[in-house]
């Protein structure tokens, strides 16, 4: 009586653990297959991370110098280049690049104007030079061109290269002045001699153009010229209304 | 015949999203130290991971671009660049809000530009297209003509 239905029982039972081992087998493979998978994704995560910070360092390395050198007559921050007496009542700040048309047209309309409140003690101007410009010429001109301003403030002539640099100011877009032209340049303003010229040709102030153009970034500068009076950035900075701004701070 | 054509939908959407990134990477490759100032020019992140953003972000847009264009991780390639357009559109709609003027620096350069010269409207019309498309091969990776494919690309087939 019990032998049939404990044969019936082993059939069924071994079909049923043959479809189980199948099932399994499938399952196995989707959880290989979900591992894999898996696996995958994670050492892709892993290289995407591993590539990115391998990124920023290589970037971060690029972008410094280790080149710590200041230029003469600087200020105690390094960066500005300062005009007229220290006690005086107002303070002109400008940052511009030497690229720049809009700073061109500045220095054009108010530089003497300025000059001459300096010299007369109304206010104190300080020029930040940076260079932001570099993808507007094809040879890096706003950078040379400050490591130029530098040497020159080496030399004891900043103020007289900074105009001459503006009076020979090329279109953006094409080649900027080369680095013998700027050492010529400098007999202008006069700089001249060997010092002026290698410092100039080596660009012993590169890494400094870098540090000030960061400090400007970092002061909130994103555009030239700015022009802070005593701290207090002018929308328009044109002469009529940089004097305003002087009238209303002295 | 709708999953082989939304094989060929995903594939473009991937050469679309990688192509893009690509660019945008490349372009900023070049000048690190423009890169961090035209993160800093939104005013959004705090100054110490200011540096970090500026140079990772080319080197994160070139490794999403490229594992998108072969075709490898889609998903995950896809999730972190839908990640990335949404941070940029929130980026763009905080400077907009709070009358900055400046370039997004999306593709290189970066900073201010005159009031009237921002492009807000396109560059937030743009990302979030792009964030679109970013879900939506995030939803559906499987693709034509990909490195690793995708799984119900496999399961697919008999």
């Amino acid at each position: 009586m019990t032998a049939p239905s404990t044969a019936d029982r082993r059939g069924r039972d071994r079909r049923a653990s043959r479809a189980d081992r199948a099932e399994a087998a499938r399952e196995r493979v989707r959880q290989a297959e979900q591992r894999r998978r898996r696996r995958h994704g994670v050492a892709t995560a892993v290289v995407l991370a591993v590539v990115v910070v391998a990124g920023v360092l290589v970037q971060a390395a690029r972008s410094s110098t280790g080149d710590d050198g200041v230029p003469a007559g600087a200020t105690r921050d390094s960066y500005g280049f300062a005009l007229g007496s220290p006690t005086a009542k107002v303070t002109v700040e400008i940052y511009e690049d030497f690229l720049c048309p809009a700073c061109e047209q500045l220095e054009r309309s108010a530089g003497t104007e300025l000059r001459r409140m300096a010299a007369e003690g109304e206010v104190r101007v300080v020029y930040r030079p940076m260079a932001f410009l570099d993808g507007y010429s094809t040879n890096r001109y706003s950078t040379r061109s400050l490591n130029a301003a530098g040497c020159a403030a080496d030399e004891g002539v900043l103020v007289e290269y900074h105009d001459q640099l503006f009076a020979v100011q090329p279109a953006e877009g094409g080649p900027g002045l080369t680095d013998r032209a700027l050492v010529a340049l400098g007999s202008r303003a006069g700089a001249s001699g060997a010092e002026f010229r290698s410092c100039v040709v080596d660009g012993s102030y590169l890494g400094w153009t870098r540090k000030a153009t960061d400090a400007a970034s970092r002061a909130g500068v994103v555009q030239t010229p700015t022009v802070l009076v005593n701290g207090r950035e002018l929308e328009n900075p044109s002469l009529a209304d940089l004097k305003a701004a002087i009238a209303a701070a002295g | 015949m709708s999953e082989r054509l939304g094989g060929w939908v995903a594939l473009t959407a991937r050469l679309l999203l990688g192509g893009v990134l690509l660019a945008a990477g490349v372009l900023k490759l070049p000048d690190p130290a423009e890169g961090v100032r035209a993160v800093r020019a939104f005013r959004l992140l705090p100054e110490p991971v200011v540096p970090a953003v500026g140079y990772g972000l080319p080197v994160l847009e070139i490794a999403l671009g490229v594992l998108l264009v072969l075709g490898t991780a889609v998903r995950l390639a896809a999730v972190l660049t839908a990640v990335l357009l949404a941070a940029f559109v929130v980026g763009i709609l905080g400077a907009w809000l709070r009358g900055l003027a400046i370039d997004c620096g999306c593709f290189g350069g970066g900073g201010a530009v005159a009031a009237n010269q921002t492009r807000y409207g396109t560059e937030t019309a743009r990302d979030l297209a792009l964030l679109t498309v970013a879900l939506g091969l995030a939803r559906w990776p499987s693709s034509r003509l990909a490195l690793s494919p995708a799984p119900s690309c496999m399961e697919g087939r008999p």
